[in-house]
């Protein structure tokens, strides 16, 4: 990647300094995972692509928000994204849509979310997301969030993800009335 | 120009993905590839287009074939949007420009499966002169609203806007999404002014470009310089820093009056524009009036503009969205314009209704984002 020193290291200007072998599922605790590190052939890398965090300016409860992005596990083991931190939020937690007494609400996800060997996994609005919490000030559309994701091989993964606006509420972020965030 | 710049991590990899609860049913039929119309198997249904690289010291978009169907929409800035502001939403449009030029959904894309590769999508935004005040920018030199002509007829709801999107692709799926995503994520900066669509066929029937012709079935452009030339970098581009590799977009709405030009005979026609309908040729001696020689450098000491028009048709009016890109309006457009108003024989069968002033960003790097150098 060229250019990173710029700005913004948004969505795919990241990967090629984040791209990280985990081939060797075994390898816990290979810590920099911005090494440039070439995968064998027939391994290939867990990636994040196209992060995005949506805006707090205007809405209701402006502590709290949601990170939404794609990983990608092109190894041959299934690998389970088990925490994320953010310097903007005080706590972050893994979020599910599960059914409970008939209707689908939000909750944190209780054993991470799993992305399969040669899969990947949408966390979107409606469905698998990020739930920032206690954030440290408004995040307006433009704005940036550094994201660390880890994951169960022990690598990290850090991204910068855009604030974007959001307005599609309904149906595609809390359901209203559902009781998944009692704070 | 027409990179193929490939991001790697294809569309494939996005549409492979297990979707979540409520989603994953929707992506999971979105995986199929096209909706075949004669069975899978069935014959291919024209080629595709290209991708085209967002990336470069210019937006790609200005010196790229006008494609099939081209959108042009003016934003106004909302109150309060300072350079801060302007510079985070000239961000945000950055990655949604990246995104779509690659046929990938922009971050949070509602309707990710419009997101089409090789559409010929191109994106060029540009501030106009309150976009610029805002962000205490000083403009491009010669860099100037056009003064009224006596024959304009302009209406309020075709003219001006603080910034500028022109959005075209191969088809109209793709223009009318990548749309929809820019203004949409424009809504905490900046509201939608006007909205105008055209279309052009600047493809001949062996598929290579060809000038297309405008709605009086004349060949449009035939005298434009050509993209990659001298005469071209010269005509476009501003060089001073720090504009450089930007250029001026002046946008006019000019209606035209089909039906008493087909009144016309063939060499009335012909006389009037100054050139033979079939082939574009100059006439050998053309009226002085006519609106090739008229619009000639030669008649407008050495001022030159590089056009692109794409028609539309409307319930009310059909005619031309003219776009001039120039390195100076000063220089170059408005002492053309003011030749033309004054005398062209054009002028009975066409009014300038709209009329906008831009001044277009210069290209921007992986990494980097639009308009860094100039709000940043």
């Amino acid at each position: 990647m060229t250019n990173t020193a710029v700005r913004r290291p948004w969505g795919r200007t990241l990967l090629g300094g984040l791209t990280v072998a985990v081939g060797l599922a075994g390898l816990a605790g290979c810590g920099d995972d911005r090494a440039e590190s070439t995968p064998a052939a027939g391994t290939g890398a867990v990636t994040i692509e196209d992060p995005w965090v949506r805006a707090t300016s205007g809405t209701e409860d402006p502590t709290m928000t949601a990170a939404y992005l794609v990983v990608d596990n092109e190894t041959e083991e299934d690998v389970t994204l088990e925490g994320a931190s953010s310097p903007a939020a005080g706590t972050v937690q893994l979020h599910e849509m599960a059914e409970v007494d008939g209707s689908m609400v939000m909750r944190e996800a209780p054993d991470g979310i799993v992305v399969h060997a040669h899969g990947g996994q949408l966390l979107q609005p409606g469905g698998y997301h990020l739930m920032l919490m206690d954030l440290a000030r408004d995040l307006a559309p433009g704005d940036e969030v550094e994201l660390t994701l880890r994951f169960s091989d022990g690598s990290t993964h850090e991204v910068t993800a855009p604030v974007k606006a959001f307005t599609e509420e309904g149906g595609h972020y809390h359901s209203p009335g559902t009781a998944e965030h009692g704070h | 120009m027409a990179g193929s710049e490939r991001s790697g991590l294809g569309r494939r990899r996005f549409l492979g993905h297990v979707g979540s609860a409520v989603a994953g049913a929707a992506a999971g039929a979105a995986g199929g590839t096209a909706w075949a119309t004669g069975g899978e198997g069935g014959p291919a249904l024209g080629g595709l287009g290209t991708e085209v690289s967002p990336y470069g010291a210019h937006q790609a978009g200005v010196a790229a074939p006008t494609p099939a169907v081209v959108e042009l929409v003016a934003l106004d800035l909302r109150a309060g949007v300072d350079r801060a502001a302007l510079g985070r939403l000239l961000r945000v449009w950055t990655g949604d420009i990246e995104a779509l030029a690659t046929g990938r959904p922009t971050p949070g894309d509602t309707e990710p499966w419009l997101a089409t590769g090789s559409a010929d999508l191109t994106v060029t935004v540009g501030l106009g002169p309150a976009a610029l005040a805002a962000a205490r920018t000083d403009p491009p030199a010669g860099f100037v609203e056009v003064p009224s002509m006596r024959h304009d007829r302009l209406e309020e709801r075709w003219s001006g806007g603080d910034l500028v999107l022109v959005v075209g692709a191969r088809e109209g799926t793709s223009v009318a999404h990548a749309v929809r995503q820019l203004v949409r994520d424009a809504a905490p900066f900046a509201r939608q002014r006007w909205r105008q669509a055209g279309f052009w066929n600047g493809v001949g029937p062996d598929g290579r470009p060809v000038t297309g012709r405008n709605l009086f079935g004349q060949l449009d452009g035939t005298a434009n310089p050509g993209p990659g030339t001298e005469l071209f970098e010269r005509t476009v581009w501003v060089e001073e820093p720090p504009w450089t590799g930007a250029t001026t977009l002046v946008v006019r709405r000019i209606a035209m009056d089909l039906d008493a030009w087909a009144m016309l005979t063939r060499d009335e026609q012909q006389r009037a524009v100054g050139r033979r309908l079939d082939d574009g040729a100059r006439l050998p001696e053309p009226d002085p009036l006519a609106h090739a020689r008229l619009a000639h450098p030669s008649a407008n000491a050495g001022a030159r503009i590089f056009r692109k028009g794409v028609s539309y048709a409307t319930d009310a009016e059909s005619g031309l969205l003219f776009q001039s890109y120039q390195a100076s309006i000063s220089e170059q457009f408005v002492p053309l314009q003011r030749t033309l108003d004054w005398a062209d024989a054009l002028n009975r069968w066409t009014t300038a209704t709209g009329s906008a002033t831009f001044a277009v960003l210069p290209g921007f790097e992986r990494g980097d984002w639009l308009g860094s150098g100039v709000v940043g």
